[in-house]
């Protein structure tokens, strides 16, 4: 090991520490009651995974370079350099965390294993050793931002094709898909691709919002990555746009760990209180539906409904019920998992884990407790909103040929609605 | 003997006490002066109002619910263990000043009833309490997590439980004695009373201390640093 290297990698520790992440690193009692919330621990028995024991490679740097104690008398600690073993280990346990946070709701003194490791990938990309495929994803973002002209006719003309949907959908040929409206008062950001924007424009259509459609999407590699400035410029690509157009307020698609960026992040990072509110789309179309600006047929499904709350939106963001009452107000029969809310198992798709192909076996095989879960309901449809936790629900379904439907929640609504002539 | 009593009973107590406190302070100070994350870290639900916080933060710290949820045989013990140890506290408060208005209550052998009881439960409790996570982390699937320290600090609290107990099972020295020799140390006039010294309990005293002093000098630069980091890492929780 190199003591530049080591001088580089402990810098990042120095800068990245906070009050926070000083107390977790301290008062870890290594009891391991955390194990058993992980569900990738829960599902493998492999202590690579065990949630104290992520944090405990990020302690043993600490120790060493942080406390006297340490310096003096590592091996009381373990502590060690962070060499070559050291970080393979670290990039192992890492990239594989979802962020569900789940061992920090069991945790007796809270300790956020995800915080302790969003550092640890801080260090990880210093040394070069950042997820390939999550920085390019997260690069290829800020790439479009970049490079907005040469993508801007691209944008547009997919969005057209989604306009023609649109207006198909809801019998109304003036229906449209508003882009760069100054004095909208909603901008939705959805994610790439029409799935996620087709229902929200036909509900905005319905609800008659005056709304205007982001260019860019709401998802974040930069935030999977770990790279906090990126992930600050992925996120500014829409904010900037929101503040431009002078809206009342940025309404997230379903996807979960956006929503948390733009509602509990961005504005740390950037040092600004945003001019606009921060909403999830389900709390808003709840809203439509209680105030009768949308109308649902109740019934309108009648076979068996589950709700799976992402962690990012649930336990991380606080939208339990808004859901709930939504999928209510549709499905004749609707069956909560147990355990649910903010003690609902993770599914195993967040983290980005999705995206990376050499983690599917591994991704799959820790979904093992929602399995359960999902098929102690009996239910035949699950509503889930994250786009991650869809993709690792539908792999679960194919890989064991269940025959289930997995639906983000606004397809429910749109299928359920009264379109008004 | 009376040079061993000397060292870990006199000496060392003033030692033991003063790296405890100065290093408590300076943990303190240096949580106090490193900047808080701009990023609220809170799980949902939380509570709306600060003293909503304040109050959750205090039951998760206290009764820790949650844990007692997915683990509550370890919950049981360390609750147990820290409900014992609390009391233990309590009880060598009588070494500082003597809980009269209970002895009033009591009377002279009612208390001493009494103590004998409690301080005996408490021993007990948690003698089989660090005996169940020594185990725990010795037999446990998870063995490899713990490090040197946790088992440090496991056989430290043994070997100051065993020999209290010893002193509390087979010793016939009075709190009296014990009181004379405490007191003559906060005032700094530190007498070792013959009767100790000379009795069947006088080496395991002075083993007690020995182990309490490490245990006091080790504390603030061990994970025992919860004791104070969890008010505020558990208060995280609900920002
Ligand atoms: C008030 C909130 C507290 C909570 C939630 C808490 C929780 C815990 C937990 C979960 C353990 C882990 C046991 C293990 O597996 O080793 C532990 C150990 C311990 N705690 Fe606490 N504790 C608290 C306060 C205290 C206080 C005030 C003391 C003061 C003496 C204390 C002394 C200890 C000791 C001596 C151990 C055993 C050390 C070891 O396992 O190495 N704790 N505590
Ligand atoms: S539950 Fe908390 S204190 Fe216990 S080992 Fe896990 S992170 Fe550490
Ligand atoms: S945040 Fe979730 S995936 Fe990561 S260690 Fe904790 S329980 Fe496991």
């Amino acid at each position: 090991m190199e003591p530049q290297q080591v001088d580089t990698l402990t810098g990042v520790l120095d800068k990245k520490m906070t009050r926070q992440l000083k107390q977790y690193l301290d008062i870890c009692a290594r009891c391991a009651i955390c194990k058993d919330a992980c569900h990738q621990y829960v599902a493998t028995g492999d202590l690579t995974y065990l949630p104290a024991r992520r944090a405990e490679l990020i302690r043993q740097i600490y120790k060493k370079y942080f406390t006297k104690t340490g310096e003096f008398v590592p091996a009381l600690y373990e502590a060690r350099d962070p060499d070559e073993s050291l970080l393979d280990e670290l990039y192992e346990s890492t990239y594989a965390c979802t962020g569900c946070r789940r061992c920090m709701y069991y945790c007796p003194f809270s300790i956020d294993t995800a915080w302790i490791l969003s550092v640890a990938k801080a260090i990880l990309i210093a040394a070069d050793r950042g997820n390939e495929m999550l920085g390019q994803l997260a690069d290829a973002a800020l790439m479009k931002s970049d490079n907005f002209d040469m993508f801007r006719d691209i944008i547009l003309d997919g969005f057209k094709d989604i306009e023609g949907k649109v207006k198909e959908m809801t019998g109304d040929p003036s229906a449209e898909i508003p882009v760069d409206k100054e004095g909208a008062d909603v901008l939705y950001v959805a994610l790439a691709g029409a799935h996620s924007i087709l229902p929200a424009a036909a509900i905005f259509h319905e609800a008659g919002t005056n709304w205007t459609l982001s260019m860019f999407e709401s998802a974040n590699y930069g935030y999977f990555f770990g790279d906090a400035e990126k992930a600050r410029r992925i996120a500014d690509r829409f904010m900037d746009e929101a503040k431009r157009l002078g809206v009342k307020e940025v309404v997230i698609t379903e996807c979960g760990h956006a929503y948390r960026v733009a509602q509990f992040f961005h504005e740390a990072w950037s040092g600004e209180k945003h001019p606009f509110k921060v909403r999830h789309i389900l709390e808003v179309i709840d809203e439509y539906i209680r105030d009768g600006r949308i109308t649902v047929r109740h019934g309108a499904i009648t076979e068996p409904v589950t709700y799976h709350d992402p962690c990012q939106v649930g336990r991380n963001g606080g939208i339990f019920e808004q859901p709930r009452d939504i999928v209510r107000a549709i499905a004749s029969d609707f069956r909560d998992m147990t355990p649910n809310r903010e003690e609902q198992w993770c599914c195993g798709g967040g983290g980005g884990l999705v995206a990376i192909a050499e983690m599917e076996d591994f991704r799959l095989k820790s979904g093992a407790k929602k399995l359960e879960q999902v098929k102690a309901t009996g239910a035949r449809i699950i509503a889930s909103p994250c786009e991650n936790c869809r993709l690792q629900l539908e792999g679960l379904n194919d890989q064991l040929d269940l025959g289930l439907t997995v639906k983000p929640v606004m397809d429910l609504v749109v299928d359920a609605m009264e379109i008004r002539r | 003997m009376e040079t061993y009593l000397y060292l870990t009973s006199v000496v060392g107590v003033y030692i033991g006490i003063g790296v405890f406190v100065v290093g408590m302070a300076w943990r303190i100070y240096q949580w106090s002066t490193t900047p808080k994350s701009p990023v609220r870290l809170g799980l949902f639900p939380k509570p709306a109002t600060s003293t909503g916080r304040g109050l959750k933060m205090l039951k998760d710290t206290f009764v820790a619910p949650h844990s007692a949820r997915i683990e509550p045989v370890m919950w049981g013990f360390a609750f147990a263990f820290h409900v014992a140890a609390l009391a233990a506290l309590i009880g060598h408060g009588r070494l500082v000043v003597e809980y009269t208005p209970l002895v009033r209550l009591l009377g002279g052998d009612g208390m001493s009833t009494f103590a004998a009881w409690s301080g005996g439960t408490a021993g007990i409790v948690m003698t089989v309490a660090v005996l169940f996570w020594i185990a725990r982390r010795t037999y446990g699937p998870f063995k490899q997590l713990s490090v040197p320290e946790d088992y440090f600090l496991l056989f430290l609290l043994l070997g100051i439980i065993v020999m209290g107990n010893h002193m509390r099972f087979l010793g016939h020295v009075p709190v009296e004695t014990y009181r004379e020799w405490f007191q003559s140390l906060l005032v700094f006039r530190p007498v070792m009373p013959a009767e100790i010294a000379n009795s069947n309990v006088g080496w395991s005293l002075g083993t007690h201390m020995l182990f309490v002093n490490v245990f006091l000098v080790y504390f603030p630069f061990s994970k025992l640093v919860h004791t104070i980091g969890a008010f505020s890492a558990n208060l995280v929780r609900s920002e």
